[in-house]
């Protein structure tokens, strides 16, 4: 593996500026926060607008955090559209249904994701087959399970769960009555993620994986292992993603979490992660995360219709792909001419 | 030459036999995806009234989508489906007319009885040649909500659509608008894009960006049951608590307690446990025994729940009837 990222930071000049991979998500998001504050105006710039994106921002980050390793180390994991509601059901029904102590039913939903994210690693690193095909099939699989079991046990496809004040504070609730405690729960996760990538040796494997994987295992990388901990990272985070919905609505429901397979891969993607594996940073996840929210919240202070913002994020989704292409030539180009 | 030719009529004679339904009706019913909380109830209609299609010795068969995203070509398909593998009778609701009414004259042209349920109306009954429409009427459950929010004083009112396009979610919309209207109020509606379908925190976040945009906004519709609990987490949110007044369609046991809590005006029910157990009911007996309903338009809903009848429907649900 020749791809060095050791010294990436210690230089300040425009070039390294212009290399890392978060400069074009965040010339993104200026622009378009820019644009809905002028839309939107006091509301949306004020701190009930800043809630509201950032209260679809910590659930959607939360869930492509993970996602966006993955995709550094060149896979992909749609199974998280289902792990959301497997590990909700199974949280409502340990400790609503059936009435068992919450912190059994938090620790089994959590479990549940563990536990897709295992069966997903192995599969990936156990097969030739495209990640994105075992994935959507274990999706299907684990959705499939969860209406079985919720039909079987509960004899419903929607159960209820009024958490303990202390679970309710900790999990659901909502801070000055607007902001999701979800939200320092990202940024607690994000920190982790980025010490993770960034800091811990961990984080060059990931990169090391992701730009040619025969030659990280070739370079005494334990290639299998770290794959399937990405896995059950990802289906850690959905399942607390689960888990926090959860304990806001008080309600889990079969049939939610499909929206957040795209979603998350929309914010990664814009954030700058290289679809094709080998590049990428959290910095520029959480930007992407907080560009897709913005879009998604500020179209509604903004008086044009919802569908437009639909439009706006497929276009950014593009410009995203075709800057980050125009980023990694320059950034290319610029240290050849060095070297 | 003649072998094959008595062999083919004998196939044919036995392909004929088959539909004179010597071994019950096998009837199959297009519906929304199992897993969606108002449609499980609506499949155990149709498998109950279908225990007395199997003693017959007949079946019914469940065919959903996997998703909604392509909902109408995607039931016009398992319409399709439904005729290839040979049903005796089809129960089918009319989503997205544009797409599925080809694949129901399909249904009509290949001679198998058909019955309309849960959308569509008796138009699309009379439309496309079907015997009967089951079902409420959407634009009328629509309108029995904005009627009973307006008859409560409220004056301005938005309908959460959070699946644009789809034909009923339009008509109840409509209903809701001209409802609210007829009472002296005004509505209009808060289309969501398709990304928030399902996401309930996605759903909250609109309704409440929406009511911090509109302030004289007092009265809300929403289109299903996790919509209305996403939107009323959405008025609390904004701070709206009693000053937003929610009803919204279907319910369940957190709307029901919401009812009685106070944090939720009204559900609309359609009732679609009957939608299933009559569309299955009126076919099973046509198939077996030529007996029709002459009731043309069997409606089964709008009922409104409210605070005043809440606990009537609570016992309902305890006996297993709702």
């Amino acid at each position: 593996m020749s791809k060095n990222r050791e010294g990436r930071s210690s230089r300040l000049s425009l070039g390294s500026l212009a290399r890392r991979p978060e400069a074009g998500s965040f010339v993104g998001l200026i622009l378009v926060y820019a644009l809905f504050a002028i839309l939107g105006g006091a509301v949306f710039v004020g701190a009930p607008g800043w809630s509201s994106w950032l209260n679809i921002a910590a659930e959607v980050g939360i869930v492509a955090l993970p996602v966006g390793l993955l995709m550094i180390a060149g896979e992909l994991d749609i199974s998280v559209g289902s792990v959301i509601p497997a590990s909700q059901m199974t949280t409502a029904i340990i400790a609503g249904y059936l009435g068992l102590p919450i912190v059994l039913g938090i620790a089994c939903g959590l479990g549940v994701g563990l536990l897709v994210g295992l069966v997903n690693g192995h599969l990936v690193t156990r097969t030739t087959i495209p990640s994105l095909i075992i994935t959507i099939g274990t999706m299907f699989a684990v959705m499939g399970l969860t209406l079985g079991f919720a039909v079987l046990i509960a004899g419903s496809t929607s159960v209820f769960l009024v958490p303990d004040p202390v679970t309710k504070t900790i999990l659901g609730t909502f801070l000055f009555g607007m902001f999701n405690v979800s939200i320092l729960w990202w940024l607690v996760f994000a920190t982790f993620v980025f010490l993770l990538l960034h800091v811990s040796p961990v984080g060059n494997w990931i990169f090391a994986l992701g730009g040619d994987r025969d030659s990280a295992r070739n370079a005494g990388i334990p290639t299998s292992r770290l794959t399937i901990g990405l896995y059950m990272l990802s289906g850690f985070a959905a399942a607390l993603v689960g888990i926090l919905q959860l304990m806001t609505y008080q309600n889990a429901q079969v049939a939610t979490g499909q929206s957040f397979i795209f979603n998350s891969i929309m914010c990664v993607v814009i954030g700058g992660v290289l679809l094709t594996g080998g590049a990428g940073s959290v910095i520029g996840i959480v930007i992407g995360t907080a560009t897709f929210a913005i879009v998604n919240q500020g179209i509604f202070f903004s008086g044009l219709d919802p569908n437009v913002g639909s439009v706006i994020i497929g276009v950014m989704l593009l410009a995203a792909v075709l800057s980050n292409d125009g980023f990694r030539a320059i950034a290319l180009k610029y240290s050849t001419r060095k070297g | 030459m003649k072998l094959t030719k008595i062999l083919l009529t004998t196939a044919a004679i036995a392909v004929a036999a088959g539909t004179v339904h010597a071994e019950g009706a096998n009837i199959f019913v297009i519906g929304g995806k199992p897993d969606d909380p108002f449609w499980s109830r609506v499949k155990k209609g149709a498998e109950d009234a279908g225990k007395v299609a199997e003693a017959q010795g007949g079946s019914v068969t469940w065919l959903g989508p996997q998703n909604y995203d392509n909902l109408g070509p995607d039931a016009a398909e398992l319409i399709r489906q439904a005729i290839d593998q040979k049903a005796d009778a089809i129960v089918g609701p009319d989503w997205v007319p544009e797409a599925m009414d080809p694949a129901f004259q399909a249904v009509v042209d290949a001679g198998i009885p058909l019955v309309i349920y849960n959308a569509g109306g008796i138009e699309a009954a009379d439309r496309l040649g079907a015997m009967n429409y089951v079902g409420a009427v959407d634009y009328k459950s629509g309108y029995a909500g904005g009627e009973y929010l307006g008859k409560a004083g409220h004056k301005n009112g938005a309908c959460v659509n959070t699946l644009p396009g789809a034909a009923n979610i339009e008509a109840f919309c409509n209903g809701f608008n001209d409802g609210l209207a007829a009472a002296g109020g005004a509505g209009s509606t808060l289309q969501l894009p398709a990304t928030a379908f399902g996401d309930a925190t996605a759903v909250a976040q609109a309704v409440r960006a929406h009511l911090l945009e509109n302030p004289t906004i007092d009265a809300m519709f929403a289109i299903g049951d996790q919509d209305t609990n996403a939107t009323i987490s959405g008025v609390q949110q904004a701070g709206k608590t009693g000053a937003v007044h929610v009803c919204g369609m279907n319910f369940n046991d957190s709307i029901l307690a919401n009812i009685q809590g106070g944090t939720q005006a009204c559900a609309i029910d359609q009732q679609g446990y009957q939608q299933g157990f009559f569309a299955v009911s009126i076919l099973n007996n046509f198939v077996n025994y030529g007996v029709t309903i002459p009731t043309r338009e069997i409606l089964t809903g709008p009922g409104v729940i409210d605070a005043t009848n809440v606990d009537l429907v609570i016992a309902g649900v305890q006996a297993g009837a709702r």
